[in-house]
């Protein structure tokens, strides 16, 4: 499926293959598509938190990309230790949740029942909780509520 | 008052008075008493209301849930993408350097602002020998 402005556009053409310059240490990229990130969203937003926040920060600084490749690149590898966790104790699940969130337009209220089993899975094997931040304190959170519709 | 045995007849109401007019309008009783009605109407707007609300709340945090995600990602993916402009500015420099090696006085890189802010390319940074009309040597 090609969208219709886009039938003659070669992508190929855009690719530059240069190598990044060596001065530079290597970091392996992430390399996930979106559900699986999303998915993993709120593990990597509170484990790496403070190296996210550090990043933007320096990214106030100053939105040149060579400012805070070293920032990024403690970010990039904090996520895909998170990832790599994830897959380590909690392969089945993580797998399953994703698949249903592709499936389900990517949103997380249509997919409570493989989330339930993953959120216990990684708290029984690590310990970590998903907290959406701000929500209200009074109320629990969205993904343990029972949800109204169907 | 000698005359007066025999009792004149006249047009008189009977004995006891007459009977009363039904001038009301007399309906059976029937449904809900008015204030009844009110209250049941009142409650029906009332559930409705509160389901309302519980359906904002929960679209509400369902937004948040949602945006909370995209945040999370922001800074891993402005990472990646960084790492990737770096590497094609830097592959651009080079080409430029290749390209105006015969050029005295020409600083490779330099940008066309007078000012230390960053300016992203406006123009693409494709490589040359992929441009289109490149032929090879």
């Amino acid at each position: 499926m090609v969208n219709p402005g886009y039938r003659n556009f070669k992508g190929e053409d855009w690719v530059d293959p240069t190598p990044p310059p060596s001065n530079l240490p290597h970091v392996d990229e992430i390399g996930s598509t979106s559900a699986p990130l999303k998915s993993a969203s709120f593990f990597i937003g509170s484990l790496c938190q403070e190296y996210n926040e550090d990043f933007m920060l320096c990214k106030n600084e100053n939105r040149d990309p060579q400012h805070c490749l070293l920032e990024g690149r403690k970010v990039t590898r904090c996520a895909i230790d998170v990832l790599q966790k994830i897959e380590s104790k909690c392969l089945d699940e993580f797998r399953n949740h994703w698949r249903c969130l592709d499936e389900k337009n990517q949103e997380f209220g249509r997919c409570r029942v493989p989330e339930r089993a993953y959120n216990e899975c990684l708290f029984r094997a690590f310990g970590w909780k998903k907290v959406v931040p701000d929500s209200p304190a009074n109320k629990p959170q969205i993904h343990e509520r029972t949800p109204l519709t169907k | 008052m000698s005359n007066t045995s025999q009792t004149p007849s006249q047009d008189l109401p009977p004995k006891g008075g007459f009977s009363s007019i039904r001038y009301e309008r007399q309906l059976p009783k029937r449904g809900p008493s008015g204030i009844a009605m009110f209250a049941i109407l009142g409650g029906v707007m009332g559930y409705g209301w509160y389901r309302l609300y519980l359906g904002l709340d929960e679209r509400r945090e369902l937004d948040r849930e949602k945006i909370w995600s995209r945040i999370h990602l922001t800074p891993m993916l402005i990472a990646e993408a960084d790492r990737d402009e770096y590497r094609r500015k830097c592959a651009a420099v080079e080409r430029e350097r290749a390209i105006m090696k015969d050029v005295p006085g020409w600083e490779v890189g330099k940008s066309v602002y007078n000012g230390t802010r960053y300016v992203p390319d406006v123009i693409a940074n494709v490589p040359i020998h992929q441009q289109p009309g490149f032929k090879k040597d």
